[in-house]
Protein backbone atom coordinates (compact mmCIF):
# COMPACT_ATOMS: atom_id res chain seq x y z
CA UNK A 1 0.00 0.00 0.00
CA UNK A 2 1.26 3.67 -1.01
CA UNK A 3 0.75 6.41 1.26
CA UNK A 4 -2.34 7.77 -0.15
CA UNK A 5 -4.10 4.07 -0.23
CA UNK A 6 -3.13 4.06 3.27
CA UNK A 7 -5.17 7.47 4.16
CA UNK A 8 -8.20 6.50 1.80
CA UNK A 9 -8.36 3.09 3.89
CA UNK A 10 -8.37 5.40 7.26
CA UNK A 11 -11.31 7.04 5.82
CA UNK A 12 -13.38 4.50 5.05
CA UNK A 13 -13.05 3.70 8.39
CA UNK A 14 -15.15 6.55 9.43
CA UNK A 15 -12.21 7.85 11.71
CA UNK A 16 -12.92 11.41 11.25
CA UNK A 17 -11.08 13.24 13.54
CA UNK A 18 -8.37 11.46 12.87
CA UNK A 19 -5.37 13.23 10.08
CA UNK A 20 -3.46 11.48 7.99
CA UNK A 21 -0.54 12.84 5.83
CA UNK A 22 2.83 11.99 4.92
CA UNK A 23 5.07 11.23 7.01
CA UNK A 24 8.87 12.74 7.11
CA UNK A 25 10.88 9.72 6.25
CA UNK A 26 8.46 6.54 5.42
CA UNK A 27 4.73 5.64 5.57
CA UNK A 28 2.08 8.01 7.00
CA UNK A 29 1.30 9.72 10.00
CA UNK A 30 -2.04 10.24 11.56
CA UNK A 31 -2.81 12.87 13.65
CA UNK A 32 -5.65 11.96 16.19
CA UNK A 33 -8.11 13.66 18.73
CA UNK A 34 -5.89 11.94 21.72
CA UNK A 35 -3.15 14.02 23.90
CA UNK A 36 -0.76 13.68 26.13
CA UNK A 37 -1.05 15.03 29.42
CA UNK A 38 0.03 17.82 28.93
CA UNK A 39 -2.11 18.87 25.75
CA UNK A 40 0.35 17.41 23.43
CA UNK A 41 -1.65 15.73 20.26
CA UNK A 42 -0.95 12.01 19.72
CA UNK A 43 0.35 10.81 16.28
CA UNK A 44 1.04 7.77 15.12
CA UNK A 45 2.67 6.36 12.29
CA UNK A 46 1.27 3.52 9.54
CA UNK A 47 4.56 1.31 7.52
CA UNK A 48 3.86 -0.80 5.16
CA UNK A 49 6.63 -3.53 5.94
CA UNK A 50 6.98 -7.01 4.25
CA UNK A 51 3.48 -7.13 3.14
CA UNK A 52 1.53 -5.98 6.41
CA UNK A 53 1.08 -2.58 8.00
CA UNK A 54 3.13 -1.84 10.93
CA UNK A 55 1.58 1.01 13.28
CA UNK A 56 3.80 2.37 15.42
CA UNK A 57 4.55 5.57 17.35
CA UNK A 58 8.25 5.08 16.99
CA UNK A 59 8.78 5.79 20.37
CA UNK A 60 6.71 9.14 21.08
CA UNK A 61 4.95 8.71 23.61
CA UNK A 62 8.09 7.34 25.95
CA UNK A 63 9.73 9.65 24.74
CA UNK A 64 7.60 13.03 25.55
CA UNK A 65 7.43 10.65 29.30
CA UNK A 66 11.44 10.98 29.06
CA UNK A 67 11.16 14.77 28.37
CA UNK A 68 9.17 15.43 31.15
CA UNK A 69 11.77 14.27 34.52
CA UNK A 70 15.41 14.99 34.92
CA UNK A 71 15.89 11.16 35.84
CA UNK A 72 14.51 10.06 31.98
CA UNK A 73 14.30 7.05 33.50
CA UNK A 74 11.11 4.81 34.60
CA UNK A 75 10.70 3.59 38.20
CA UNK A 76 10.77 -0.15 38.55
CA UNK A 77 7.01 0.33 39.13
CA UNK A 78 6.17 2.26 35.98
CA UNK A 79 7.91 -0.20 34.27
CA UNK A 80 5.29 -2.81 35.41
CA UNK A 81 2.66 -0.39 34.23
CA UNK A 82 3.73 -0.16 31.31
CA UNK A 83 4.13 -4.01 30.75
CA UNK A 84 0.26 -3.93 31.67
CA UNK A 85 -0.86 -1.45 29.35
CA UNK A 86 0.76 -3.26 26.19
CA UNK A 87 -0.77 -6.39 27.56
CA UNK A 88 -4.45 -4.71 28.13
CA UNK A 89 -4.36 -3.17 24.48
CA UNK A 90 -2.42 -5.92 22.91
CA UNK A 91 0.56 -4.04 21.47
CA UNK A 92 4.33 -5.19 21.38
CA UNK A 93 6.74 -2.68 23.25
CA UNK A 94 10.34 -2.94 20.97
CA UNK A 95 12.99 -0.77 21.55
CA UNK A 96 10.73 1.91 23.11
CA UNK A 97 8.18 2.26 20.29
CA UNK A 98 4.75 0.74 20.79
CA UNK A 99 4.20 -1.61 17.71
CA UNK A 100 1.57 -3.49 15.69
CA UNK A 101 1.75 -5.41 12.63
CA UNK A 102 -1.97 -5.95 11.01
CA UNK A 103 -3.03 -6.79 7.65
CA UNK A 104 -5.37 -4.14 5.88
CA UNK A 105 -8.46 -4.97 7.11
CA UNK A 106 -7.25 -4.44 10.78
CA UNK A 107 -5.81 -1.25 10.18
CA UNK A 108 -8.12 0.98 11.69
CA UNK A 109 -8.22 -1.05 14.84
CA UNK A 110 -4.82 -1.14 15.34
CA UNK A 111 -4.56 2.73 14.79
CA UNK A 112 -6.80 3.17 17.88
CA UNK A 113 -5.28 0.20 20.22
CA UNK A 114 -1.31 2.25 19.23
CA UNK A 115 -2.85 5.45 20.28
CA UNK A 116 -4.93 4.66 22.71
CA UNK A 117 -1.56 2.79 24.53
CA UNK A 118 0.27 5.93 23.93
CA UNK A 119 -1.87 8.05 25.87
CA UNK A 120 -1.87 5.22 28.77
CA UNK A 121 1.56 5.00 29.03
CA UNK A 122 2.11 8.80 28.82
CA UNK A 123 -0.36 8.94 31.66
CA UNK A 124 2.44 7.69 33.38
CA UNK A 125 3.25 10.73 34.18
CA UNK A 126 0.93 11.55 36.95
CA UNK A 127 3.12 8.94 39.03
CA UNK A 128 6.24 11.00 38.30
CA UNK A 129 7.59 12.53 41.53
CA UNK A 130 7.62 16.23 40.46
CA UNK A 131 3.39 15.57 40.16
CA UNK A 132 4.08 15.49 43.80
CA UNK A 133 1.93 12.71 43.72
CA UNK A 134 3.54 9.94 45.35
CA UNK A 135 7.59 9.49 46.80
CA UNK A 136 9.71 6.79 46.20
CA UNK A 137 9.17 5.66 49.54
CA UNK A 138 5.12 4.91 48.55
CA UNK A 139 6.57 3.53 45.50
CA UNK A 140 8.57 0.68 47.85
CA UNK A 141 5.61 -0.03 50.08
CA UNK A 142 3.54 -0.51 47.20
CA UNK A 143 6.33 -3.02 46.11
CA UNK A 144 6.71 -4.36 49.21
CA UNK A 145 2.88 -5.58 49.26
CA UNK A 146 2.94 -6.92 46.03
CA UNK A 147 5.31 -8.94 46.59
CA UNK A 148 3.82 -10.34 49.95
CA UNK A 149 6.96 -9.14 51.94
CA UNK A 150 5.31 -8.58 55.59
CA UNK A 151 6.69 -4.80 56.14
CA UNK A 152 6.60 -1.92 59.31
CA UNK A 153 6.95 1.60 57.99
CA UNK A 154 8.67 4.20 59.47
CA UNK A 155 9.55 2.56 62.45
CA UNK A 156 11.41 3.92 65.53
CA UNK A 157 13.97 2.61 67.29
CA UNK A 158 16.84 3.90 69.77
CA UNK A 159 20.56 4.46 68.97
CA UNK A 160 22.85 3.67 71.78
CA UNK A 161 23.58 7.29 71.94
CA UNK A 162 19.79 7.84 73.01
CA UNK A 163 18.24 9.24 70.06
CA UNK A 164 15.55 8.42 68.55
CA UNK A 165 15.53 7.06 64.96
CA UNK A 166 12.96 6.65 62.44
CA UNK A 167 14.05 4.38 60.03
CA UNK A 168 11.93 4.05 56.68
CA UNK A 169 10.74 -0.08 56.50
CA UNK A 170 11.40 -3.19 58.54
CA UNK A 171 10.74 -6.11 56.93
CA UNK A 172 10.10 -9.49 57.92
CA UNK A 173 10.49 -13.02 56.71
CA UNK A 174 11.38 -16.13 57.17
CA UNK A 175 15.06 -15.51 56.48
CA UNK A 176 15.79 -12.39 58.21
CA UNK A 177 14.72 -9.20 59.47
CA UNK A 178 15.92 -6.07 57.73
CA UNK A 179 15.50 -2.36 58.61
CA UNK A 180 15.63 -0.44 55.48
CA UNK A 181 16.82 2.98 54.67
CA UNK A 182 15.69 4.90 51.78
CA UNK A 183 17.96 7.33 50.43
CA UNK A 184 16.28 9.56 48.22
CA UNK A 185 16.52 13.10 46.99
CA UNK A 186 16.27 15.03 43.75
CA UNK A 187 19.33 17.58 44.48
CA UNK A 188 22.92 16.45 43.76
CA UNK A 189 24.23 19.10 46.57
CA UNK A 190 21.78 17.10 49.20
CA UNK A 191 22.61 13.73 48.23
CA UNK A 192 25.92 13.71 50.44
CA UNK A 193 24.04 15.01 53.26
CA UNK A 194 21.24 12.21 53.20
CA UNK A 195 24.11 9.79 53.00
CA UNK A 196 25.72 10.89 56.39
CA UNK A 197 22.30 11.38 57.91
CA UNK A 198 21.91 7.59 57.24
CA UNK A 199 25.46 6.48 58.34
CA UNK A 200 24.91 8.22 61.47
CA UNK A 201 21.59 6.24 61.93
CA UNK A 202 23.69 3.25 61.19
CA UNK A 203 26.31 3.62 63.61
CA UNK A 204 24.03 4.50 66.15
CA UNK A 205 21.96 1.69 65.72
CA UNK A 206 24.66 -0.88 65.01
CA UNK A 207 24.54 -2.21 68.67
CA UNK A 208 21.08 -3.87 67.60
CA UNK A 209 22.58 -6.70 65.28
CA UNK A 210 24.70 -8.08 68.22
CA UNK A 211 21.73 -9.03 70.08
CA UNK A 212 20.04 -9.80 66.56
CA UNK A 213 22.17 -12.20 64.65
CA UNK A 214 19.54 -12.27 61.93
CA UNK A 215 19.09 -8.70 61.51
CA UNK A 216 20.41 -6.63 58.24
CA UNK A 217 20.51 -3.19 57.75
CA UNK A 218 19.77 -1.91 53.72
CA UNK A 219 20.46 1.30 52.33
CA UNK A 220 18.04 1.44 49.34
CA UNK A 221 19.50 4.01 47.33
CA UNK A 222 16.78 5.91 44.93
CA UNK A 223 19.23 5.58 41.86
CA UNK A 224 16.12 6.54 39.54
CA UNK A 225 17.55 10.27 40.27
CA UNK A 226 21.29 10.85 38.97
CA UNK A 227 22.60 12.35 42.01
CA UNK A 228 24.68 9.65 43.62
CA UNK A 229 28.18 9.53 43.82
CA UNK A 230 30.22 6.35 43.87
CA UNK A 231 31.08 7.40 47.47
CA UNK A 232 27.80 7.62 48.57
CA UNK A 233 27.67 4.02 48.10
CA UNK A 234 31.30 3.14 50.00
CA UNK A 235 29.98 4.67 52.71
CA UNK A 236 27.63 3.09 53.64
CA UNK A 237 28.65 -0.60 53.21
CA UNK A 238 30.52 -1.25 55.97
CA UNK A 239 27.34 -0.50 57.73
CA UNK A 240 24.93 -1.75 55.53
CA UNK A 241 24.19 -3.62 52.55
CA UNK A 242 23.84 -1.00 49.44
CA UNK A 243 20.44 -1.88 47.56
CA UNK A 244 19.40 0.24 44.19
CA UNK A 245 15.55 0.95 43.47
CA UNK A 246 16.20 0.70 39.61
CA UNK A 247 17.13 -2.79 40.40
CA UNK A 248 14.16 -4.58 42.29
CA UNK A 249 15.18 -7.95 42.15
CA UNK A 250 18.75 -7.89 43.92
CA UNK A 251 16.93 -5.78 46.49
CA UNK A 252 14.55 -8.71 47.27
CA UNK A 253 17.03 -11.34 47.48
CA UNK A 254 18.97 -9.17 49.55
CA UNK A 255 15.84 -8.81 52.13
CA UNK A 256 15.29 -12.90 51.35
CA UNK A 257 19.37 -13.79 51.90
CA UNK A 258 19.30 -16.06 55.18
CA UNK B 1 7.75 22.98 42.81
CA UNK B 2 8.74 26.76 41.96
CA UNK B 3 6.99 30.05 41.99
CA UNK B 4 5.94 32.18 39.13
CA UNK B 5 8.89 34.64 40.70
CA UNK B 6 11.42 32.19 40.56
CA UNK B 7 10.36 30.97 37.22
CA UNK B 8 11.07 34.59 36.01
CA UNK B 9 14.41 34.99 37.91
CA UNK B 10 15.47 31.47 36.14
CA UNK B 11 14.72 32.48 32.72
CA UNK B 12 15.94 35.84 32.83
CA UNK B 13 19.30 35.02 34.86
CA UNK B 14 22.12 35.27 32.16
CA UNK B 15 24.49 33.28 34.08
CA UNK B 16 23.14 30.21 32.77
CA UNK B 17 25.37 28.15 30.39
CA UNK B 18 26.30 24.84 29.51
CA UNK B 19 30.26 23.55 29.31
CA UNK B 20 31.37 21.45 26.97
CA UNK B 21 30.23 19.37 23.71
CA UNK B 22 27.04 18.34 22.83
CA UNK B 23 26.61 14.70 21.59
CA UNK B 24 23.48 12.93 20.54
CA UNK B 25 22.68 9.84 21.65
CA UNK B 26 20.30 7.02 21.21
CA UNK B 27 17.89 7.08 23.69
CA UNK B 28 17.69 4.47 26.64
CA UNK B 29 15.59 1.99 24.73
CA UNK B 30 17.20 2.49 20.94
CA UNK B 31 14.28 3.97 19.39
CA UNK B 32 14.31 5.76 16.53
CA UNK B 33 14.89 8.89 18.52
CA UNK B 34 18.49 10.91 19.31
CA UNK B 35 18.52 12.45 23.02
CA UNK B 36 20.81 14.49 24.80
CA UNK B 37 20.83 15.47 28.42
CA UNK B 38 23.38 18.07 30.00
CA UNK B 39 23.47 20.45 33.37
CA UNK B 40 22.79 23.54 33.11
CA UNK B 41 24.96 25.28 35.04
CA UNK B 42 24.88 28.77 36.83
CA UNK B 43 26.01 30.84 39.48
CA UNK B 44 22.69 30.89 41.78
CA UNK B 45 23.00 26.79 41.23
CA UNK B 46 19.54 26.11 40.03
CA UNK B 47 18.43 22.55 39.35
CA UNK B 48 17.90 22.49 35.86
CA UNK B 49 19.07 19.79 32.97
CA UNK B 50 18.17 20.77 28.93
CA UNK B 51 17.38 17.71 27.64
CA UNK B 52 17.25 17.65 23.45
CA UNK B 53 15.05 15.29 21.48
CA UNK B 54 14.65 14.70 17.92
CA UNK B 55 13.21 11.43 15.87
CA UNK B 56 13.93 11.73 11.87
CA UNK B 57 10.95 9.45 11.63
CA UNK B 58 8.11 11.54 13.12
CA UNK B 59 9.91 14.50 12.21
CA UNK B 60 9.54 16.13 15.50
CA UNK B 61 12.63 17.85 17.71
CA UNK B 62 12.30 19.29 21.49
CA UNK B 63 14.15 21.25 23.46
CA UNK B 64 13.44 21.47 27.35
CA UNK B 65 14.75 22.82 30.39
CA UNK B 66 13.39 20.33 33.25
CA UNK B 67 13.76 21.61 36.71
CA UNK B 68 14.35 18.72 39.36
CA UNK B 69 11.45 20.15 41.59
CA UNK B 70 8.99 21.13 38.70
CA UNK B 71 9.83 19.50 36.00
CA UNK B 72 9.72 20.78 32.23
CA UNK B 73 9.65 24.74 32.55
CA UNK B 74 10.78 25.93 29.45
CA UNK B 75 10.56 24.13 26.38
CA UNK B 76 10.30 24.66 22.79
CA UNK B 77 8.24 21.77 20.32
CA UNK B 78 8.59 21.36 16.65
CA UNK B 79 6.87 19.04 14.04
CA UNK B 80 4.00 18.36 16.79
CA UNK B 81 0.74 20.05 16.98
CA UNK B 82 -0.18 20.76 20.81
CA UNK B 83 -4.28 21.64 22.72
CA UNK B 84 -4.25 24.04 25.22
CA UNK B 85 -6.57 24.12 28.14
CA UNK B 86 -8.27 27.09 25.95
CA UNK B 87 -9.73 24.82 23.49
CA UNK B 88 -7.46 25.92 20.65
CA UNK B 89 -5.00 23.90 18.74
CA UNK B 90 -1.09 26.13 18.84
CA UNK B 91 0.41 23.78 15.65
CA UNK B 92 3.43 22.25 15.40
CA UNK B 93 5.73 25.12 16.36
CA UNK B 94 5.41 25.85 20.20
CA UNK B 95 6.84 27.18 23.18
CA UNK B 96 6.05 25.63 27.10
CA UNK B 97 6.28 27.92 29.50
CA UNK B 98 5.83 27.31 33.08
CA UNK B 99 2.95 29.35 35.03
CA UNK B 100 1.58 29.09 38.48
CA UNK B 101 -1.84 28.76 36.88
CA UNK B 102 -1.10 26.60 34.05
CA UNK B 103 1.99 24.98 34.97
CA UNK B 104 3.69 23.47 31.69
CA UNK B 105 -0.03 22.54 29.48
CA UNK B 106 -0.57 26.18 27.69
CA UNK B 107 1.71 26.43 24.39
CA UNK B 108 2.26 29.69 22.56
CA UNK B 109 3.49 30.56 18.93
CA UNK B 110 6.98 31.40 19.13
CA UNK B 111 8.21 34.45 17.08
CA UNK B 112 12.03 33.98 17.84
CA UNK B 113 12.09 30.27 16.46
CA UNK B 114 12.33 30.44 12.76
CA UNK B 115 14.57 27.05 11.42
CA UNK B 116 12.40 23.75 10.97
CA UNK B 117 12.86 20.88 13.12
CA UNK B 118 15.08 19.45 10.66
CA UNK B 119 17.94 21.85 10.97
CA UNK B 120 18.51 21.24 15.15
CA UNK B 121 21.75 22.94 15.08
CA UNK B 122 19.97 26.23 14.26
CA UNK B 123 17.16 25.84 16.24
CA UNK B 124 19.63 25.53 19.15
CA UNK B 125 20.92 28.68 18.58
CA UNK B 126 18.00 30.37 18.75
CA UNK B 127 16.43 28.35 21.34
CA UNK B 128 19.51 29.25 23.43
CA UNK B 129 19.36 32.72 22.34
CA UNK B 130 15.97 33.61 23.58
CA UNK B 131 16.41 31.44 26.69
CA UNK B 132 19.44 33.31 27.99
CA UNK B 133 21.96 30.21 27.98
CA UNK B 134 25.60 30.56 26.59
CA UNK B 135 26.25 27.21 24.65
CA UNK B 136 30.79 27.25 25.65
CA UNK B 137 30.77 24.66 23.36
CA UNK B 138 29.60 22.78 20.00
CA UNK B 139 27.05 20.75 19.62
CA UNK B 140 27.27 17.82 16.86
CA UNK B 141 24.41 16.93 14.43
CA UNK B 142 22.37 14.66 16.05
CA UNK B 143 22.50 12.42 12.66
CA UNK B 144 23.87 13.04 9.40
CA UNK B 145 22.07 15.53 6.99
CA UNK B 146 21.71 13.16 4.22
CA UNK B 147 19.48 10.80 7.36
CA UNK B 148 17.21 14.15 7.70
CA UNK B 149 14.07 14.88 5.03
CA UNK B 150 15.49 18.00 3.82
Amino acid sequence: MNPAEICARLQQAHLPAFECGPAPIEGVRVRTPLMYPDGGIIDVFVVPRAGRLEVTDFGEALGWLRLQSSSGQLSPRQKRLLEDVCLTLGVELFRGQILKRVQEEELHHAVLQVAQAALRVSDLWFTMRTRAVESVADEVADWLEERRIPFERNVSLAGRSGRSWTIDFQTRLPERTSLVFVLATGSSSAARRVTEHVVASLYDLNHLRVVQRDLAFVSLFDDTEDVWKEEDFRLVEDLSIPARWSRPDEFERILQAA
Amino acid sequence: MITQQELESILADPSKRIEGEIFWNHDKDHSPALEFRVHLLSDPGWPIIVVGRCNPCAGTLSYALIHKGAGRIYALDLGADHHNPSCHRVGEKHKHRWSEAFRDKEAYVPGDISAPWNQPLAVWKEFCRKAAITHHGLMHSPVAQGDLPL
